[in-house]
């Protein structure tokens, strides 16, 4: 046997093997985080070095297409309104989130999100604050259209944060209204699934679900999303199966808070 | 500065994988300079940028510590086997048909590797349009990489 093929058999088996004691164990402590780090201070400067060229760069290539010193001024001024109108929903965005923050007792920090993670299978996000800031693992991430996920891992400046909609994403919840219980977890797509409810329970669509606090996890009473679909055709086994939508879409989350 | 050059390159494709989608699929960028390495220097330092690789990307993703490694690996591996010319000559229809055939089975790979060890992270279906999303987006690199030896 030649040494190359030797080689790649001693990784498949050590691969192999690390991954059965894994699954035995548990999980490795995340051993990448420096990589990580300089890899998330990058995603900063590259998103404030983006923000601040855009704007330049969009008012060149509207003067570049108007040819009357009329036309240019007129694309000025849209332009500036834009600005305005991005400003105003800023503005917006932010007085949601200042104003959820005051009515949080347990406020840690409100931060931004600079990328996705690495990872193509698992739903996560980076944000741009970490231990520093007073940001911990299994802290709850939240907006202010409702829960949002939780942090799976904190470094100095930085921190990833788990959607709800990924697989290993689970939570406590109730039915706002009739408060009936059940476990929330995470699909892998962008509906998540609300397990446990017996047959005789009567839920429908529409109904809101928010975080009963039960788990020792989240806080109680976080909106979390709406009942999508029921089948209580027996497709479920002993319980339903329910589908829930959640208020926070993640490919549109830009700020978000972190309350423990 | 060769070693500084892969430094680099791994790293962008890291850093554009983390801020690129598309349809809501992020590419598998890191396969390319692994892929890259194989064809270029051989099976050896094909596979060792594999481990490397797939060890960054496993120690980042907070999961599992291995899927990458293996199927990185592997494609390290194997794309110097199959196209650096002791098989196939050569040509940009292989490139694209080689990198879109060893992305779409390392994904494949991880998503198996994750279900079997782990927890299976989203419907097959699902699993499957992304493997051929990423398979058709780092088809493109099969034309700029390419062997040495290529004409």
């Amino acid at each position: 046997m030649s040494g190359k093929k030797a080689l790649l058999i001693i990784v498949v088996v050590a691969s192999l093997i690390l991954m059965t004691y894994q699954s035995k164990k548990g999980h490795f402590f995340s051993t990448g985080t420096g990589f990580s780090a300089i890899l998330d201070t990058v995603h900063r400067a590259a998103t404030i070095l983006s923000g601040s060229l855009s704007r330049p760069y969009r008012m060149l290539v509207l003067r570049e297409e108007e040819n009357t010193a009329l036309k240019k001024r007129l694309s000025e001024l849209a332009m500036e309104r834009d600005g305005y109108l991005d400003a105003v929903n800023e503005n917006k965005r932010l007085r949601e989130l200042l104003k959820f923050r005051e009515n949080s007792r347990n406020f840690v920090a409100a931060a931004r999100v600079i990328a996705r993670g690495a990872g193509h299978w698992e739903h996560t996000l980076k944000l741009d604050k970490g231990r520093d800031d007073g940001i911990e693992k299994d802290m709850t991430v939240v907006t202010p259209r409702g829960l949002a996920g939780k942090i799976i891992s904190a470094s100095g400046s930085f921190s990833t944060m788990l959607w709800i909609s990924d697989i290993k994403f689970s939570a406590a919840v109730r039915i706002k209204d009739s408060r009936k219980e059940g476990v929330l977890s995470g699909s892998g797509s962008r509906v998540c699934t609300l397990k446990y409810v017996p047959y005789e329970e009567e839920i429908k669509t529409g109904d809101v679900v928010v975080t009963s606090g039960l788990d020792s996890l989240f806080p109680a009473g976080i909106q979390v999303g709406y009942v999508s679909r029921v089948d209580n055709k027996g497709l479920g086994g002993n319980f339903q199966l329910i589908e829930v939508t959640p208020y926070q879409d993640p490919y549109k989350m830009e700020e978000v808070i972190i309350v423990r | 500065m060769s070693y500084l050059l892969w430094a680099v390159a791994i790293f962008a494709a890291f850093f554009f994988q983390e801020r690129v989608t598309l349809l809501g699929v992020i590419p598998n960028l890191t396969l390319l300079p692994v892929y890259y390495a194989g064809i270029r220097y051989g099976e050896s330092r094909g596979l060792l940028a594999g481990v490397l690789t797939g060890y960054l990307q496993d120690s980042m993703s907070h999961t599992l510590l291995g899927p990458n490694i293996l199927s990185k690996a592997m494609t390290g591996f194997f794309s110097a086997l199959f196209v650096s010319g002791r098989y196939f000559r050569w040509t940009v229809l292989l490139g694209i048909c080689a990198v879109s055939a060893m992305t779409f089975a390392e994904s494949m790979l991880v998503f198996f590797l994750r279900t079997i060890f782990d927890k299976m992270p989203m419907q097959f279906s699902e699993a499957l349009f992304i493997s051929v999303m990423q398979a058709l987006i780092n088809g493109a690199g099969g034309v700029l990489l390419r062997p040495e030896n290529a004409d």
